[in-house]
């Protein structure tokens, strides 16, 4: 999970209070904030796009600028050092990935402003005229121009760490949609949305003015392009917005021009996001002009004329509503509510409460438009619950009795677990993904045509899912080949096989694998354990001489019991014996101990 | 007064020294016990004032490992070369020979230099001595200790140029330091012996005939030092990670859950679809998922489970939401994942038992597809736990989730708003440990959206919680690198002990 820092001061301006760190953090815990830790943190100030850059904990320079991508052999100048909430981002919640969007949300909950936040959006700013070739490789763009009091350090920092965050909340990872900001006083108007030619209409990138790059250049030598190229790789034209002088203002999803780029002072904001969803699109700028907003903006539309014809005028601000019932809510949540504590938790939320009916049962909720998280009505019992407060929820019990059942499995298995502990067998666990080499090969045995197989390891080899346990306890021997010997251990799990009609084209099984080490090791050993075991589980076997490439021939049987309990005993071959790095005998066993029904 | 009462050890060792004096060794080979029961009697009759210790230093020479010796030597090759030559040689000349004649040079410098041999100057190599095949006292030495005689004074003859000569050649032999202690029968044990000594059987154990003989009677077990220390062994045990897992399994059974399992390998519609999870979601993806190449696609179950699961995503259905607002694909819905959690089995348990009450739970393995770090493994276990009950709610949540962290151990219990996709609300569970003296996050819980129970004809809220086994095991048993619970050594069974 990316991580934000809050700066505690600058929190407590936005709420016009002064709270202690404490009650900041704890308030932001109490709304269902991840609070990693509270700290002090230097801030630096890169030296190509001015932006202040914050050093990770602990470090006493900063070399990389996060903005621009910049980087220097010294360290840039250190400005300030601040204390700061370092918050986990959630990423059910992108309205509280940044400080003007938590401080919106801490008004409400440490009471100084309830209800509704309004957002007014102002007259038709700038026209954008989207053009046919972007249908078909980014369909969807929304924009806004949002007027700020001139830019600080602080609030370019905020804004360029909330289009990082939201590309990776709500863009997926710019994929779905991708934000670009301007400074408004640097583009002339109207805008066109259009695609370029990959190898034609160079512009200096943000960061490198001086060196303008075709859209394939950039793809190719600028470490952002180099980052995101998969994005574009594939088309043959690139999306570009282009203002009325012809000035290429960005190449989405990649990166803006240097010559538009916002900086400390900028008082216009144009606001674009492009994207393959609409939904995720217009949800990015919502969340945006809105914090925007709480951060002292004030919002203005732009008109999207639209390939068809039709215009579309963006950002829409205007609150959504839904209708909950009080009595739903208090089954739901189990809480002693009434029509008014239900209204104050709410309020709290920022959102509207109103009664639809005398009897005050049921009640329209109005909420901002960028809580896209809202799907339900039980969505909104969450918001209650969190107003209510989690620490006043008094926990109850359910009264209704249930007997319990375990599985017939285990019940076996801990029978099978208190013999062998009794032998003197100690247990292990491996995991149940291995690799051909270690499942196979390393026993001699062939790697099958077909077996439960991974498609998509991110370690290569691991491709196995586990159809016997002798793989882990070889290994767990030789872990311990410095060990004094004997050396007895067992792991007992499920095991899996491809079974055509079985449930999901598989059976599982539990399996027992127990193995002796050391020089007295033998099939007698582990036939004499075998036998025990066997005889506490109220079982006889029946042993059969077989060949098994894991073993050694004329000392291996398998073995059955009439019951699905059966498998297979022996001593192990040398040339498994030392290709485990073990320079005694080993006798094993592996066996069913149970089938697992599903 | 009465005589001492000795054991057969002792009369033993008394009888052999009446005739005079004589080492530790000596009394091993004429006596048959072994070193550690004559230093016993010793002991015995130094404080009884019987026997009287005394104790010498002296020089062992150990020539068990000697290599060069006679011919060998490479100064004495050297001296024969220098004097087949007439007596000297220029540096150059000398070191080719030496060389072709496969010795070292500096070995040769530094031993003929010492036995006064041979010389080395600006001139060249010059050979100072006629006598160098005459047998040197150290090699005499090698000679005698390699014939039995180990000890410097009992070879005879002045043991200081062999001293001097062996100080700092270990390749010949090393000279050890030894104390030679020498055991003496005193006046009084003499009258003892002459008037009659009562003897006790000593023993270390007692065998089967004495027992039933009755000899143990007039036995004595040898006393040991009570407080030393003894073997280092420990018992056959359970798996630390399996400890945590059957405390899990007998919380949930004492509190009236039944144990349910889903199969390792489960088709993405119970692992994802029935869970509410959008199939464009990035836990989805390939990144973060196994997916099986083989078995790749598995059927889907009863139509019109699959059919109400669809309209939930599409547009809510009849649960009342507005649904994640996109086409649902049963192809999207058939592949076979290794399973991401274990509410895959807790899911399918509720889709069998919709009717309250019921309380089900799972613990197994569960898979992220992820490379293996000290922080995370590809496969960890995960338990879930859910409830479906007329009182589930809120507040009965975190009755339950009070009464389960309890019997896992932890006292102190609070909750936490968090958000997590297919509960509504959800609730992080803080434990506070007494061994970090702090709150830490162990698991979470919520209860099911109705996107996710409904489809399934459930109409009763449903109470659903999990946590991380491997989690708890870490930071109970104190481990700090995961990969170490499964790489099968040893000491991870025997650090944790059974009672924590």
């Amino acid at each position: 999970m990316p991580i934000v820092s809050i700066d505690a001061d600058r929190l407590n301006t936005l709420l016009g209070k002064t709270h202690p760190t404490e009650t900041l953090s704890d308030a932001l815990e109490q709304i269902g904030c991840d609070v990693e830790d509270v700290v002090a943190i230097d801030r630096y100030r890169c030296p190509n796009c001015a932006a202040l850059v914050e050093a990770s904990l602990g470090a006493e320079t900063v070399k990389v600028c996060s903005v621009c991508g910049h980087t220097q052999e010294e360290s840039f100048a250190k400005v300030d050092a601040v204390t700061v909430i370092r918050l986990d981002l959630l990423a059910a919640r992108p309205d509280l990935f940044d400080i003007g969007g938590l401080a919106r949300a801490l008004k409400g909950y440490l009471g100084e402003t309830r209800g509704l936040p309004r957002y007014e959006v102002g007259p038709a700013a700038l026209v954008v005229e989207v053009e046919g070739s972007t249908a078909d490789v980014r369909p969807y763009i929304r924009c806004a121009v949002v007027r700020v009091p001139p830019l600080d350090d602080a609030t370019l920092a905020t804004l360029m760490k909330m289009q990082e965050n939201l590309h990776w909340g709500v863009g997926r990872d710019r994929k779905l949609a991708s934000i670009g900001v301007y400074d408004l006083d640097r583009v002339k108007g109207p805008v066109r949305y259009t695609t370029l030619e990959p190898d034609t209409h160079p512009f200096e990138p943000l960061g490198m003015p001086g060196r303008p790059m075709t859209g394939r250049q950039i793809l190719t030598e600028h470490p952002k392009g180099v980052a995101y190229a998969h994005l574009l790789a594939e088309l043959p034209r690139y999306p570009a917005l282009i203002d009325a002088d012809g000035q290429v203002l960005s190449m989405p999803p990649i990166i803006n021009g240097d010559a538009s780029r916002v900086q400390v002072g900028s008082r216009n904001l144009f606001i674009d996001v492009t994207g393959i969803s609409d939904a995720a699109a217009a949800h990015s700028l919502h969340m945006l002009v809105s914090s925007l907003i709480e951060l002292g903006g004030h919002a203005f539309a732009v008109e999207v004329r639209q390939i068809a014809g039709e215009t579309l005028v963006t950002p829409d601000l205007t609150p959504k509503s839904t209708v909950i019932e009080l009595a739903r809510a208090k089954q739901w949540l189990g809480l002693p509510l009434d029509a008014d504590s239900l209204t104050d938790a709410l309020e709290r939320m920022r959102v509207d409460v109103r009664p639809l009916d005398a009897g005050r049962t049921s009640f329209e909720v109005t909420y901002p438009r960028f809580r896209g998280d809202i799907r339900h009505m039980v969505d909104l019992f969450e918001d209650l619950a969190i107003g209510f407060g989690y620490a006043n929820i008094v926990p109850a019990q359910i009264p209704s009795m249930t007997v319990s059942v375990a599985r017939p499995e285990e019940a076996r298995s801990e029978m099978v677990r208190a013999g062998l502990l009794g032998l003197g067998y100690t247990e292990i666990m491996s995991l149940p993904l291995t690799t051909e080499a270690d499942h196979f090969e390393k026993l001699r045995l062939p790697v099958p045509a077909r077996y439960p197989r991974v498609a998509n390891p991110k370690l290569k080899a691991l491709t196995v899912v586990r159809s016997h346990l002798m793989t882990g306890v070889l290994q767990a021997l030789h872990e311990n080949r410095r060990r004094p010997m004997p050396i007895r251990l067992f792991e007992m799990d499920n095991v899996i096989r491809l079974a055509d009609g079985g449930r999901n084209g598989i059976a599982e099984d539990r399996n027992l694998c127990f193995a002796d080490v050391g020089p007295d090791a033998g099939y007698a050993v582990a036939r004499a354990t075998l036998d025990a075991m066997l005889r506490e589980l109220g079982l006889v076997a029946k042993y059969e001489a077989i060949e098994h490439p894991t073993f050694t021939t004329g000392r291996v049987a398998r073995f059955t019991t009439g019951t699905a309990v059966q498998g297979v005993i022996g001593e192990v071959h040398p040339e498994v014996v030392v290709g485990f790095g073990l320079e005694y005998p080993i006798s094993l066993v592996e066996m069913t101990v149970s089938p697992v029904d599903f | 007064m009465p005589g001492p009462i000795l054991t057969e050890a002792a009369l033993t060792v008394w009888r052999a020294l009446e005739g005079g004096p004589a080492d530790v060794a000596e009394l091993v080979a004429r006596t048959g016990l072994d070193q550690s029961q004559i230093t016993v009697v010793a002991n015995d009759g130094e404080a009884g004032g019987f026997i009287e210790v005394e104790t010498r230093p002296r020089d062992e020479v150990d020539a068990d490992a000697a290599a060069p010796i006679g011919d060998a030597l490479p100064e004495r090759r050297a001296a024969r070369l220098l004097s087949k030559a007439g007596g000297a040689m220029a540096m150059a000349e000398f070191v080719a020979a030496a060389q072709a004649a496969g010795l070292a040079i500096n070995e040769v410098f530094k031993w003929g230099g010492a036995r006064g041999w041979i010389k080395r100057d600006k001139s060249g190599v010059t050979l100072l001595a006629q006598d160098f095949e005459a047998e040197q006292p150290d090699e005499a030495a090698v000679r005698k200790s390699l014939a039995g005689q180990r000890f410097l004074d009992e070879q005879g003859g002045d043991p200081e140029p062999v001293r001097k000569l062996l100080a700092s050649r270990d390749d010949l032999a090393k000279l050890r330091k030894r104390t030679q202690r020498i055991l003496r029968l005193t006046d009084a044990a003499r009258a003892a012996l002459a008037a009659g000594v009562e003897v006790r059987r000593e023993r270390n154990q007692l065998t089967s005939e004495d027992f039933r003989s009755g000899a143990w009677r007039h036995t004595t077990l040898r006393p040991y030092d009570v407080t030393l220390a003894a073997a280092d062994v420990s018992p056959a045990k359970l798996h630390p990670v399996r400890k945590i897992i059957e405390q899990t399994r007998r919380a949930f059974l004492e509190l009236g859950f039944e144990e349910v399992v889903s199969p390792t390998a489960e088709v993405a519609f119970w692992n994802f679809d029935a869970l509410f999870q959008p199939q464009d979601h990035p836990a989805r993806d390939m990144q973060d998922t196994f997916y099986m190449a083989d078995p790749a696609r598995a059927a889907l179950p009863a139509a019109d489970v699959v059919r109400a699961v669809k309209r939930a995503h599409e547009d809510g259905g009849d649960t009342g939401s507005t649904g994640w607002g996109y086409t649902w694909h049963e192809e999207r819905a058939r592949p076979v994942v290794l399973r991401t959690h274990t509410t895959a089995a807790t899911i399918q348990a509720l889709a069998r038992h919709p009717q309250p009450p019921y309380k089900a739970f799972c613990v197994g393995w569960t898979y992220r597809n992820e490379t293996l770090s000290y922080k995370h493994l590809p496969v960890f276990h995960q338990v879930d736990g859910i409830v479906i009950d007329e009182h589930a709610n809120l507040a009965t949540l975190l009755g339950v989730l009070e009464a389960f962290y309890r019997k896992m151990g932890f006292e102190k219990v609070k909750f936490k708003p968090a958000f997590y996709p297919y509960t509504e609300p959800s609730v992080d569970v803080m434990v506070y440990m007494e061994s970090r003296k702090r709150w830490i996050e162990m698991g979470g819980s919520g209860i099911f959206r109705p996107e996710v129970t409904e489809p399934l004809g459930c109409k009763h809220p449903v109470l659903a919680w999990g946590l991380g086994i491997e989690r708890l095991a870490m930071m109970r048993l104190g481990f700090n690198d995961i990969r170490e619970l499964y790489q099968g050594g040893l000491e991870i069974v025997e650090g944790v002990p059974l009672c924590r």
